[in-house]
Formats: C-alpha cells, structure tokens, sequence
C-alpha cells in the first residue's frame, strides 16, 4: 500500500460523491464552502493547518464548471483519527441533501493527481436532430484538429483540443443527441466537456435557436481513470 | 425542486445561477396537497442579501412549525435573470417548491428599507400579480406587508392588502389560521377575510380607511369605513423573548450570502434615546434574552449549520446588561471549535479592552464606532451621549490591541446643524490620527487607516425629528464638499452617501397615499432595485414626480407642523407623541437625555407589556 501521507499527525481520507440536479449550478468555490460547514456539522475529526490561521485542509480533483453534473467527484480530507469510512460516509450523508451524497469513503492508495481522464455523456437536445446532422457532428469529431478559442490568463488562445479527446462516441436517446466521451483530467490538459459543445455549436450549428428555451443540453460527468485507463479510486 | 430542462439554457445564461434553484440543507419541504394554508415569503433584494434576514429566518422558522402552513422563501432575481424572466414569460417562483407566486395564499412581503419598494411591487408584476390592492381578484394571493418600513406604510398602502405592524412571530400565525378558518367554514371571500383580520391586533387593512386631506394639501383625518375597525392600529410585540420561538437549525445556502453566519439576537429595543434613530424608538420597550437561553440557542444553531461565526446582534450590543456573562459563557466552547465571535455595532462609551480581546478574531484588522456628529454641541442635540474623549479613549485600546483601521460612522444634514459641526467631522477624525501617533511605535500595528462614512440625515417617522426638514439635496451637496476641503490628512478617507438617494429615500418614509402613483408610474416604467446603482436613477424619480403630479418637497424640505396630522398617526408604536415632542424641544436647547437603564424617561412605549426592569 502506497503512503498517501507521511505525516503522522493526520490520516487522508478520500470522498467519492455526487453532485446532481440543481447543485450543477453551485460553482466550485461554493462548493468548497458548503463542505466545510457539512465536515463540522457531520463532526469528522479535521485536522488543521498549523499557524496564524487555521484551516481544514480539503482538495478536490477536477473541479466541475457549472453546469455539469457528476457521479464521482473526488475529495481529500485530512483527519486527525483513522474513523471508521462507512461511519464518516454516514455522518456526512446525513448533513447532505439527496443532490449531493457520498458513494464512497476510504482511505486511498494512490494520490489524487493519478486521476488523469474522465468520461461524460453530453446529451444535447437540439432542433432539427437527423441522421444527417449526427453525421455531421461525428464528421467534426473525427477531423484531425478540433481548434477552439480557449480563456487564459494571458488573454484568448486558439487551442487544438484533439489530442485531449481519449475517444468520443454519438448516439440518441429519447430525442435527444448523445456524446460520451473521455476526456483529459491532467491538470495540465484539462478539457472541460463545455469546449466539446461549444466546437459543434459553432462549426456544425446545433443548438442555435435564438430563443433558448427551445434548446438545451447537459453534461454528466460518470467516470474517472488512472493513466492506464484502470479505474482511479 | 428540479428546474425543468428548458430552463436550465436560461440558468446557464446568467450570473449566479445557484440562488435561484434552491434545494438548501435544512430547507422545508412539505406536501402542498395536505398543507392548508401556503405562504410566500418574498425579500425583496437579491438572495445573497435576504437569506441574511433575522427576521426571514425566524419567521420561517416560525410559520413552517405549523404543520398546517408551508412557508416558502421568494427573493428577486438580479437584472439579468429579470429580463430573461420577461423574455420568456417565466413567472416569479418560490424557491422551495417552483410554484408561482400567483399559486399561494398569503404573500408577505418583508420591507427594510424605502427604496425596495419599487422591487416588492416589480416582484409582484413578475408574478402576474395586479400592484394596485383593489385590482385583485378573489382568487389572487392576499399580500401583506412587513418590517421597519411599515410603521409609515402610506405611501404604499394602496399596493397591500393588510400589513403587519410590529413584531410578526404571533401575528403572522393568527392571520394564517384566520386564512384556514375562514376557508374550511366557507366564510372565506377576500373583503370578509381583510375585514376580520382588521380585528387582530397590529394588523392594519388600508383599504379600510378613507384618508382626507385640507384645502393646503396636509392630511385632515383617516377615517375607519367601518365601525369595527379600529381608528389607529397598535403595534405587537413579543412580551418575552426568552420564551419566543427561535429557529434550531438555519436553511444554508451554497453560494456566498452577505452575511454568512449564525446571528444571535441578543436583546429587542435600545435603552439609549438617539433623536434621528427609527429603530431605537419603534423597537421599545427594551426586552432582554437571559444568557442561557442565548448559550443554548447557540450552541444548537453550531451543531445544525457548522458554521465558524456568531455574530450578536441587537442596536447597542455594548448595552446588553448581561454581556460579560453571556461572552464568557460562549467562548468556553466556541475557541476550542473554532468559533470567533462577532459585534457589529460598540459604542464608544462601553467598549473596553476586556471586549475586544473577546471578540477579537484574526480575520479583522478593523473596529467601527458610530459618534454620528463632529461636535459635542451636534452630539447633545441628537443625543448620543457620548465624548469625544469616550472616542479617544477607545480608538487607543483598539490600536493598542493591533487594529488598524477605524471606521467611524457620521450623519450630515442634522436638525440645526452649521458648517463648524461639519467641520467637526474632519477634527474629530484628525484627532483620531493624532491618537495613533501618541502612541509609542513598537505598541501600536504598522499602518493605519481612518475610514469616515457620512450618511445623510433623514426626518424618519416616530423619532423626535419627525417633523424636521430635510435639506436640500443641493444643500447637502455643498456641505459633503465643505467636509471634503476640511480633511487634510492622507489617512483620511472620506466615504459619503448620495444626497438625491436620501431625498428620494426620505420622501418614500415621509409621504402619503398620494406617493403611490409615483412608485407605480416608476415600476411600470421598470423600476427595480433601487437600493443598488445598478438600479437607482434619479431622474426617472424626478419625472416621475411631475408625471404624477406630486410634489417631492412637500414631503421632505418643507417639513412637518407639530399640529398636522402625519402620515404614520394611524400607526400607534407605543411611544407617545407627547414624549417625541418634548425630545425635540430638549434638542433645540441642546439638552440631553438619560438612557433607560438610568431612568425611565416615559417615552409611553410600557402600555405595550414586555418584560424588563426598566419600565415604570
């Protein structure tokens, strides 16, 4: 078993979760302030940075934008006593709304910068959906360079996302076009699922109607890997 | 609730989605289909600002503890949602069950300040609701109003169908429960209900009263249509606080609200006798909370919410006669959780060093104290009470203590106020500085930063000033720019509130019914969140004054005779306006007046019970 933490004065705890429904539009930095109030309220033993101003210590891998929805968001929490998970799995749930719950708690073997690709289904409903126009989207997908306009810091940056896109598959389900896809979670080469339709929003013209009630899509993020593609946990 | 998919591309489309989808921890969800009465809580500002209201979550509190009645909370959507809302004709909702505004029984509406005004009615019309009272259908929710606002609530009388005058903990349930009656007896039609609920006390029905006014324009009477109705409504209050109702557990919101804490309120009323102040005079008789049931109440709201702050509230924290006890009492646990303590308001003749290391949390390099005036002589005419050595006295502790930056609270505009009490603003807070440097510099934090914030004067409705003028904007105008040439000092930073805001403002807490028209012409034309810059502009007021006809300074710079009838006279708040009167003649000879802990001064507000031990 690899050593997560070589500090004896805290234990690391790992918190697979879900955030569903309405809480995709609760940013991450929220996140993180609603987590903590649940870790206090829940009463898990935190452990606390030492100095002028002590804090929890929590780190999430891949932060989600708004607007998407997950089923294995990753937390690591450093407490100060090695609980029992199932118990600390417990406890936190009941400080949780069924949005939100942990599936999973347990003290981990690998760090949580392995997470290195996760999967989505992107469901979009979006007018005029035929089989031509899948095509079309497939078409896009396939090209050799998929270039998108990203923000950085240094101002906007044209970047080919191709190489961050592992595999990408599209189908329909109850009317609506479906892209599952995995993509690059390095931190690195993070590809936020949005770039993905926001390619084939302007290149093959989907979801394009002005009034926007009309049209609409969703991002569930569903699983994570190690490099290897084995399951990161 | 789950927002339905064809708006999550609206969601998507603005900022801040996540305080309009709800689905908080400790938020209350009940079956509408057994609930008898469903009620509609709407604040109107933004969520981050309403989901820090005491009075919202008591009174949630309050109402969901009845199993008949399900209490909902609406807010107003910020600009963007607002126009996507018109867009798309997406009705106002609550937040807890999706359901439209339209849907519910009762609306309250909670009034803080004046200029949320124009948001309570744009919230209406989002809702498809008429503004006007007497345009609403039998099936149309009854809307009430609510708060500080409503002790003058005639200028938008005409837009609710009854208001809650004073504390609502128990009024609010027995006009809830009048609802149900009425309804499961059959009895129930919009008129008999507002004419019954006329009988509960501290519930005013204004279409129940006919207002009258003299040939010069000032009010003549108010006259009841109805015999049984009550010729002034007296306000409620809760006689004991210690055995009132108070929320165990908050709902939590996932985004960042303004005041993100557990709020411990700690006393209701003030001792104190502040001439300009509304809260100190329409909160009285003073009642205290004990310290057990504070620690108690406490300790419950940590474990319930997690959360890593409590703040004391109440007007003058400093003044509660339990203070020490109650401090000491909270800090054996709440360090070791790693729970500061927080006090919003000191005044400057209380605080000690003892206070501050209590309450001091890592997090502040600042104190703020309210002296008001720049004078003594302004000082004693507003009877504050307080010394410029009381100030001196307690910016050294909080130097000494390591803050460095002290803000200090003033008002301009001020009843026989001159340029030398202006003046005195700026010497005031030079002195401040000089307090500073007199101290030795390994003893006193590095850097340091005086903060003067000058708000303007407003005549408020049942404080002795009711009757003052106001001054002119232009005049207001010109004594910010005399302060501004008056400060020297680098140090010193000069913050002052807007004068056309204040006259709007004031004409808003000092008109009558025939301000109405205004406020609709204004919300007609857009209007909605006044109290923000986004949302304020002046000129569309002014326009809409002389579109209506109604003249502002008639309500604001002209001021009040001591014989006219006001607005508010149908509202009685306990203090007499025998005993403002002679606080406003004690003003003109600059002589002050003893806090109620000294003596009882017999304001009038005893005749509403309450327990406390000053009260003759």
């Amino acid at each position: 078993m690899v050593q997560i933490s070589n500090n004896p004065a805290y234990s690391v705890l790992r918190i697979k979760f879900k955030k569903l429904g309405d809480l995709q539009y609760i940013s991450h930095l929220d996140l993180v302030r609603t987590m903590h109030k649940i870790i206090v309220r829940a009463g898990l033993p935190l452990w606390y940075t030492e100095g002028f101003n002590p804090k929890p210590k929590m780190v999430f891998a891949a932060p989600l934008s708004i607007g998407a929805e997950s089923v294995c968001e990753f937390m690591d929490l450093r407490v100060t006593e090695r609980i029992d998970p199932d118990e600390a799995k417990r406890r936190l749930n009941e400080n949780m709304t069924s949005e939100m719950q942990v599936v999973d708690a347990y003290y981990p073997d690998v760090k949580i910068t392995e997470l290195a690709f996760l999967s989505y289904e992107i469901s979009i409903k979006t007018n005029g959906l035929n089989e031509a126009l899948l095509e079309k989207c497939r078409a896009a997908l396939d090209a050799d360079t998929i270039k998108v306009v990203k923000k950085t810091k240094s101002g906007d940056a044209e970047v080919d996302i191709k190489p961050l896109i592992r595999s990408a598959q599209i189908r329909t389900s109850g009317g609506e076009m479906v892209i599952d896809c995995t993509l690059s979670a390095d931190p690195s080469s993070f590809l936020n699922p949005e770039y993905v339709v926001k390619y084939l929003k302007d290149n093959v013209g989907i979801l394009s109607d002005p009034i926007i009630t009309n049209e609409w899509y969703s991002i569930l993020r569903t699983a994570a890997f190690k490099a290897d593609m084995t399951e990161f946990r | 609730m789950p927002v339905p998919k064809n708006l999550s591309s609206v969601l998507k489309s603005v900022t801040k989605p996540g305080r309009y989808t709800g689905g908080e921890f400790n938020s209350i969800i009940k079956n509408k289909e057994t609930v008898k009465c469903r009620f509609a809580f709407c604040f109107p500002d933004t969520y981050e600002i309403g989901m820090s209201n005491l009075g919202v979550r008591i009174l949630y509190d309050v109402l969901n503890k009845d199993e008949d009645v399900w209490c909902e909370r609406v807010y107003a959507p910020w600009t963007d949602m607002r126009d996507k809302m018109r867009e798309y004709s997406i009705p106002l909702s609550a937040i807890e069950s999706g359901d439209p505004l339209g849907e519910f029984d009762l609306v309250g509406i909670s009034l803080q300040y004046e200029l949320c005004y124009t948001t309570a009615l744009a919230m209406l019309g989002l809702a498809n609701i008429p503004l006007w009272s007497k345009d609403r259908s039998e099936d149309a929710p009854i809307i009430i109003g609510g708060g500080p606002c409503a002790y003058n609530p005639e200028p938008v009388a005409d837009f609710f169908d009854l208001f809650n005058i004073g504390e609502g903990e128990e009024v609010l349930l027995e006009i809830s429960h009048l609802y149900i009656k009425m309804k499961e007896e059959g009895t129930y039609s919009r008129s008999a209900f507002l004419r019954e609920a006329s009988h509960i006390e501290g519930v005013y029905v204004p279409s129940l009263y006919r207002a009258e006014y003299n040939s010069d324009g000032t009010l003549k009477e108010y006259e009841p249509i109805y015999f049984d109705v009550p010729r002034t409504v007296k306000k409620r209050i809760i006689a004991d606080l210690d055995k009132a109702p108070y929320p165990e557990k908050l709902v939590m919101p996932y985004t960042e609200t303004v005041h993100d804490r557990i709020v411990l309120e700690v006393y209701r009323g003030c001792i104190r006798g502040c001439r300009f102040c509304q809260a100190g005079m329409v909160y009285r008789p003073i009642r205290e909370k004990s310290p057990e049931v504070l620690c108690k109440a406490a300790k419950c709201l940590y474990e319930s919410t997690g959360y890593d702050e409590i703040s004391l509230i109440s007007l003058s924290i400093s003044d509660y006669s339990r203070l020490p006890e109650l401090t000491d009492s909270l800090l054996e646990w709440t360090d070791e959780k790693r729970v500061s303590l927080s006090l919003p308001s000191l005044r400057v003749d209380s605080f000690s060093e003892e206070l501050m290391k209590k309450v001091s949390s890592v997090r502040t390099a600042g104190l703020t104290f309210a002296p008001e005036a720049g004078t003594q002589r302004m000082r004693d005419v507003i009877n504050k009470n307080v010394t410029e050595e009381d100030l001196l006295r307690s910016v050294r502790i909080a130097f000494r203590g390591g803050k460095s930056n002290i803000k200090l609270y003033f008002m301009d505009g001020l009843p026989t106020e001159t340029l030398d009490d202006i003046k005195g603003i700026a010497d005031l807070a030079k002195l401040v500085v000089n307090e500073y440097f007199a101290i030795p510099k390994p003893e006193r934090p590095h850097g340091i930063g005086v903060t003067i914030s000058v708000s303007c004067f407003i005549p408020k409705p049942f404080t002795p000033f009711q009757w003052e003028k106001q001054d002119s904007f232009s005049l207001l105008e010109q004594k910010q720019a005399h302060l501004r040439s008056c400060i020297t000092d680098k140090r010193i930073k000069y913050n002052y509130h807007d004068a056309k805001t204040s006259f709007i403002e004031a004409v808003l807490a000092r008109g009558d019914r025939r301000v109405a028209p205004v406020i609709a012409y204004m919300v007609k034309n857009g209007a909605m969140l006044d109290a923000w810059d986004e949302g304020f502009d002046f000129d569309k007021w002014m326009d809409a004054f002389e579109k209506c006809g109604v003249d502002p300074a008639f309500y604001t710079t002209r001021g009040f005779a001591t014989d006219e009838v006001l607005p508010w006279d149908i509202i009685d708040c306990g203090v007499t306006k025998k005993y403002l009167l002679s606080e406003r003649e004690k003003a003109y000879r600059g002589v002050t007046t003893p806090s109620c802990a000294e003596h009882c001064n017999g304001c009038g507000a005893n005749k509403l019970g309450g327990n406390n031990k000053w009260c003759k």
